[in-house]
């Protein structure tokens, strides 16, 4: 879970890292009252929670209120990469004599906690890693470890933080890095870190992004108004209702319904489907063992979009079970139809029960079936992958 | 032969007393997977499917000789039960919860490479030797005797290369499901290397996906192996920059794209495959 700046800034000072008064603001009005109450010229901060705002026209300076009220209007129309600002934190523009950078990130293919820091900071790490590694100062520590007062003061001293906030350099380096454990985070990044005219050190920015599956373990975070949210900036509406579902999805643009099982073959049926000369409207992921409702609002969710013009289905059962599988697209055809042709292969765990309840309904309702071609082990599912291709191809009838 | 669990595995299952957990011991004991007993704190005495539960990992493995263990537990216990299991002496845990938090699994590699043990998952369908041992949630129609390992990411995956093997007349030897969960017990390369030791099994058939970073570390012992490596990758045609699925498969800018993995693998002297039918092909080229 990605954090904006404001909320991260906020985290940020629990641990003792310096950043700069500031107020947010969700209107116009709003930064007009707050502009009001500061002296300086202010800079205005587009919260979004995506980089690159700066370059995308988010941030702005203003010298009073009424300046800033004009410039906020503007901000707050603004989409940045598609996320809409929906609020702006306004800090007193800064003299800045210095940036730096520092971040704390996991690496996962050695399993350790690393510190990355820069004598240049404001720009992209990632590009000055690349074109010029010998700027860049790394520390790798396990997860038992705590950051010692040496090694901070290691880091401040090859970034070239000024003697005399050697110091203060090295405590926030050391309060990064707590946070970074104490909040089970994935990324925490001040970038830049500034030294100020006044030679002070603060962070001008605020990177924070949480493991979602650890959120469990801070209640508190909760206090301070940071929930969960969507991090997608711009959602379809099927995007929008397959997430109110709780089922991860993605509209592609293609005509062929994908309708697997878990995200492995999710992802992978895509690939078959371009093979085989198709185009995948979707992606979907029915998660580990889904039930009998969740599976039938997959299908709603393909058998309405026009896009599509046939589906396929796929499902490989092995905690996901085929007779919960099977139930649900028997209710899926029960209570909506299928409206379309659709293609399926199921096998795995429970597979004969699945085979079981579909024949059986098959005798009572052989019309609920007439768009279904139910395939099982026998098939191999590159021919389940042509067929789609066929079937969407007769159906769009090369209109596209 | 067979790497990580044979016949002779006696295998405990964490929170055997749960849902999850009695629905699959049931099964794994139905496939012959020698199952000793298990544990679920404050349930001691009880049995599952005639087996005896423990409070603790330790009382289990005095009782029972159990040197391997599956979990099946909710996410937030999975740190406290596989270092316990791992201080219990056990040298295989299997984790089939997903989710598990990143920092927990951190501690969790730690103590097992302390320990020499090897973890798996989280979100890992588990370990498969047909004929002998069915550790985990994998469907057994998929699979057979025989002399090709696999190892996988992904869960389906690994049933639809089982089942393309097991049809053309391959078979598997062990096939691992390494797990979705972005930060894993295991890596590709550790298991390739379990594969390149073990006799009988003469090729490997290793399936990534778009995202993640456990794939560009196998390069290094492909080039070292004397087995050869077939590898696919999902996500060829995912567009960037979207997430998908598995907590694991996010890109990350030009990081972990499916095509550069593939590239990488093939170079490092991997055979790549685009398609399951690919793998039958390509082990008959290769004389296996």
């Amino acid at each position: 879970m990605r954090l904006y700046e404001f909320e991260g800034k906020g985290l940020f000072k629990k641990f003792r890292i310096p950043v700069a008064e500031s107020y947010l603001a969700r209107t116009p009005d709003e930064v007009y009252e707050a502009v009001g109450r500061m002296s300086t010229r202010v800079v205005l901060k587009s919260q979004v929670l995506i980089g690159g705002r700066g370059k995308a026209g988010g941030i702005k300076f203003a010298g009073g209120a009424n300046e800033a009220r004009t410039v906020a209007r503007e901000l707050f129309k603004l989409k940045i990469r598609g996320y809409k600002v929906d609020s702006i934190l306004l800090e007193p523009m800064l003299e800045i004599k210095q940036e730096y950078y520092l971040g704390v990130t996991l690496d996962r293919a050695n399993y350790k906690l690393v510190v990355i820091a820069s004598g240049e900071g404001g720009v992209d790490i990632e590009e000055t890693a690349e074109k010029h590694p010998e700027k860049i100062v790394r520390k790798s520590f396990s997860i038992h470890e705590d950051l010692y007062t040496f090694d901070a003061l290691d880091i401040a001293k090859k970034i070239g933080i000024p003697q005399e906030l050697i110091k203060d350099g090295a405590a926030i380096v050391q309060g990064l890095y707590k946070m970074f454990k104490a909040y089970d985070a994935k990324l925490v990044e001040i970038n830049p870190l500034v030294l100020t005219g006044d030679n002070k050190l603060l962070a001008a920015d605020a990177r924070v992004s949480l493991d979602d599956d650890a959120l469990f373990r801070h209640p508190d975070l909760k206090e301070m108004d940071i929930e969960m949210r969507h991090e997608e900036g711009e959602m379809t509406p099927r995007e929008k209702q397959a997430t109110e579902w709780g089922i991860p999805y993605l509209d592609l643009g293609g005509d062929i319904g994908m309708f697997p099982g878990g995200a492995g073959f999710g992802i992978m049926g895509n690939d078959f489907i371009s093979y085989f000369g198709g185009k995948v409207a979707n992606f979907m992921d029915s998660g580990g063992g889904p039930s009998p409702e969740r599976i039938a609002k997959m299908l709603v969710l393909l058998d309405e979009n026009p896009n599509v013009a046939a589906i396929f289905g796929a499902r490989f059962g092995g905690i996901s079970r085929c007779d919960d599988f099977a139930k649900g697209v028997i209710m899926f055809l029960k209570d909506h139809g299928l409206s379309k042709p659709m293609v399926m292969r199921m096998t795995g765990n429970m597979w004969q029960e699945g085979v079981r309840l579909f024949e059986e309904e098959k005798e009572k309702n052989p019309e609920l079936f007439k768009n279904v071609e139910a395939h099982g082990i026998e098939t191999p599912i590159e021919e389940i992958s042509k067929r789609a291709v066929e079937l969407a191809k007769a159906r769009s009838g090369g209109a596209k | 032969m067979a790497i990580l669990c044979d016949k002779n595995s006696k295998v405990m299952v964490q929170g055997i007393t749960g849902g999850a957990g009695k629905f699959h011991t049931e099964r794994m004991l139905e496939y012959g997977t020698r199952i000793v007993g298990g544990t679920s704190p404050g349930k001691g005495g009880q049995f599952v499917c005639e087996k005896p539960a423990f409070d603790t990992v330790a009382e289990c493995v005095e009782q029972t000789g159990a040197d391997v263990s599956i979990i099946f537990l909710p996410a937030r216990f999975v740190k406290e039960a596989t270092i316990e299991a791992i201080r219990a002496g056990i040298k295989f845990v299997v984790v089939v919860p997903e989710h598990i938090p990143i920092h927990d699994m951190l501690h969790v590699r730690e103590d097992a490479v302390k320990a020499g043990a090897t973890v798996i998952g989280g979100n890992t369908a588990g370990v498969m030797t047909p004929g002998e041992v069915n550790l985990g949630i994998m469907p057994d129609i998929a699979f057979a005797p025989g002399r090709v390992g696999t190892v996988s990411r992904s869960g389906s995956i690994t049933y639809y290369v089982a089942d393309t093997l097991t049809r053309t007349g391959y078979g598997e030897t062990t096939c691992v499901g390494l797990g979705g969960d972005p930060v894993l017990g295991s890596t590709f390369d550790e298991i390739l290397w379990k594969f390149e030791e073990d006799d009988k099994t003469k090729a490997v058939v290793m399936c990534g996906e778009i995202g993640g970073v456990y794939e560009e570390r196998a390069t290094d012992t492909i080039t070292k192996m004397k087995t050869p490596v077939l590898a696919m990758i999902g996500g060829i045609t995912a567009p960037p920059g979207k997430r998908m699925g598995h907590a694991g498969a996010i890109v990350e800018g030009k990081m972990g794209t499916a095509q550069e993995k593939l590239d990488m693998l093939t170079e490092a002297g991997a055979h790549p495959c685009r398609t399951f039918l690919d793998i039958p092909e390509t082990l008959k080229k290769l004389g296996v």
